[in-house]
């Protein structure tokens, strides 16, 4: 059943940041069985910039949350940095979490009664740093995403693109090393979607990171370096660049 | 475990001014009952301990160990012991043996003594006068009774119809402290009293008593016997006045240390602390449903950001845990707050009560008992809450408005 990984950079000997293997998630509601995601198979390089399509309700954000740590895995494979997920104790993952992976939402999620500053610094409380150090690094995410000036902002004085920014910076702020992202254009007008969108790619291009976002938007998932369909929980056509059938 | 901040459960405080105010105001007033409560217990256990001496031996009739009030005894029993037990504690040759009348009876204001003469004869309605008890007491009631002293004006002469007024006794009457004023007068058993001195006898029941000239007492409510005799002792032991009267049948006394015959009537009264507790728990109880209410209400709309908190690997425990801190802040500042009201109002306050009256005691143990209080309300308060809102899973949570 399993067949060749979607990527072959895995054969380069260096694990793959991401590899899924028959991952498979189902939803048991009363007599019905929902399977948003049905054994997937998905290898991903380190640096890697995917956008995740399809319609909706056809297991994306179920990969995503899977990926993140989030979820648990019915059955399959799901090695993220080369630690099993399906085997990991709930306080493991939140480590996990908190050290390999950044989320960004849809809707920002900042917490309305932090400023900037602080919404930033929130992943880092978890990390052993000292003041200075944890200083340092919210002052150069919030510079990366151009919002240095605000520092004392609360989100209700913020854009939304801004907020979106503030959010990216909370999540590159602990330098993880894959971002997992939510639609993050979905609630934006389409100048604060593309600068997001640039920053995105600014984030794998400059700092390698491997990214992991799912998007309706077409302009968006062009800056990816790799689009794939979900449909119905599999993975139906990678990009047109390798117009590789996955799955059936 | 890896804690948020203590300033983000401080910031969560402001997020609902209202919802603020209702938490403290509503636990103050929780912690304010409570205190009360705790006062009140401890001020009445006090004025009964505070009562009875372990080294002082009351003897009454047998029979009548429940109620000295009831007791009747013959008036030479005082001598009869003073004479046979050895051991007894005295002092320049005088024995510390006092014979008391113990006796409840309704009590007339009468004002200050005018020019005009004295009305002859008190008011008719005795029906709505209220009891005190009178003590009809001899010299020697000062020694076996050091806590009393007199703090103004002076002892009742015998023969006077003279009165003296115990600290408490306005409160026990219910009326103006200046109505027992020194020189106002009171008829008590149909005879008209002067007032002639205040005394107190911190936080024993004897404060809130009429304590008049034995003899007179006597003379007034037509009674030959006494109610009592208590003893003080130095060598003596409780069993050497037991023996008297057992010896003595002819007496038909009864003997029994005063701290027993005090720690009875705590336990006599009992069952309304008990309902003092009772009472306070409900209301606690109530102010503990309130506070789950409202704390469900404040984390319900924080489902999601909750669920991003875990995202970014904070633990539901450590979630738990700041939670918790803004729900005991919040009750804590009430707490601080009704127990601030409550040292300011209650301590001291005094009580009328069926046996007498006794001030409200607002002391550590009460205290750190209400403040013990608007900790569990907190605590308490947030922690189904707070379960309830991060049971579900981190996926679902984040889909919620
Ligand atoms: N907690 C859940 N319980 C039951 N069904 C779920 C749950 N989460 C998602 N699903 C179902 O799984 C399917 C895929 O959901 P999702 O991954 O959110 O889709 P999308 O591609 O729109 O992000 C949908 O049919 C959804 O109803
Ligand atoms: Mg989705």
């Amino acid at each position: 059943m399993t067949q060749a990984p979607i990527n072959g950079q895995a054969e380069g000997g260096l694990e793959p940041i991401i590899r899924c293997r028959g991952l498979t998630r189902t939803y048991i509601k009363g007599d019905n069985t929902i399977t948003p995601l049905a054994e997937l198979d998905l290898d991903v390089a380190r640096g890697e910039f995917i956008a995740l399509m399809g319609p909706s309700g056809s297991g994306k954000t179920t990969l995503l949350n899977l990926v993140a740590g989030i979820d648990k895995p019915t059955s399959g494979s799901l090695r993220v940095g080369g630690v099993e997920l399906a085997d990991v104790s709930p306080s493991r993952l939140a480590a996990f979490r908190s050290e390999y992976i950044g989320y960004v939402f849809q809707l920002y999620n900042l917490v309305p009664v932090l400023t900037a500053y602080e919404n930033v610094e929130l992943p880092l409380l978890l990390h052993r740093l000292s003041g200075r150090e944890r200083h340092q690094r919210v002052a150069t995410a919030l510079q990366l995403v151009g919002l240095a000036d605000r520092h004392d902002h609360f989100p209700r004085q913020l854009s939304g693109g801004q907020e979106q920014r503030v959010a990216i910076a909370r999540a590159i702020v602990t330098d993880p090393r894959i971002i997992v992202a939510d639609e993050p254009t979905g609630d934006l007008d389409k100048e604060s979607a593309a600068a997001v969108m640039a920053l995105l790619e600014q984030l794998t291009a400059e700092m390698g990171k491997t990214i992991v976002m799912v998007t309706h938007d077409p302009k968006s998932a062009a800056h990816a370096s790799r689009v794939l369909h979900l449909e119905k929980g599999r993975l139906v056509v990678q990009d047109e660049r390798f117009a590789t059938l996955a799955g059936a | 475990m890896k804690r948020l901040p203590l300033e983000y459960a401080v910031r969560n405080l402001a997020r609902s001014p209202l919802r603020l105010v209702l938490s403290v105001v509503g636990s103050a007033l929780v912690v304010l009952l409570v205190f009360a409560a705790a006062a009140f217990a401890r001020g009445m256990e006090h004025s009964l301990r505070a009562s009875g001496s372990s080294s002082t031996v009351i003897v009454l009739g047998a029979g009548s160990e429940e109620s000295i009030e009831r007791s009747e005894i013959g008036s030479s029993v005082a001598s009869l012991i003073a004479a046979s037990v050895r051991g007894i504690r005295t002092r320049a040759g005088v024995s510390y043996v006092s014979a008391e009348v113990h006796v409840q009876l309704p009590v007339f204001l009468a004002g200050p003594a005018t020019p005009e003469g004295d009305e002859r004869h008190p008011p008719e309605d005795s029906e709505d006068a209220p009891l005190t008890l009178v003590r009809g007491f001899t010299p020697s009631a000062f020694l076996v009774h050091p806590q009393v002293q007199i703090v103004e004006g002076a002892m009742p002469r015998v023969g006077y119809d003279e009165v003296m007024v115990g600290t408490l006794s306005a409160t026990k009457l219910g009326v103006a402290p200046d109505e027992l004023a020194i020189g106002r007068r009171l008829w008590l058993a149909e005879k008209l009293w002067t007032i002639t001195g205040r005394f107190a006898a911190p936080a024993t029941v004897m404060e809130a008593e009429l304590w008049a000239p034995l003899t007179d007492l006597k003379l007034a409510t037509t009674r030959e016997t006494d109610s009592c005799v208590l003893v003080a002792l130095d060598t003596a032991e409780f069993a050497d006045i037991d023996a008297f009267c057992k010896q003595r049948l002819d007496l038909e006394l009864a003997a029994m240390p005063e701290s027993e015959y005090y720690s009875k009537l705590g336990e006599f009264y009992a069952p309304v602390r008990a309902v003092v507790w009772i009472t306070a728990a409900l209301i606690g109880l109530g102010g503990l449903f309130g506070g789950l209410n409202t704390m469900y209400a404040a984390f319900a709309s924080r489902v999601r950001e909750l669920a991003m908190l875990q995202c970014l690997g904070y633990s539901r425990p450590a979630l738990i845990v700041s939670l918790v801190q803004e729900s005991v802040l919040a009750t804590a500042a009430g707490g601080l707050l009704g127990a601030a009201i409550g040292l300011l109002l209650l301590d001291g306050v005094a009580v009328r009560f069926s046996m007498g009256a006794f001030g409200l005691r607002a002391d550590a143990a009460a205290l750190s008992l209400s403040l013990g209080a608007a900790f569990a309300l907190g605590l308490f308060g947030a922690l189904p809450p707070a379960w309830r809102c991060l049971r579900l899973p981190i996926p679902e949570a984040l889909k919620t408005g």
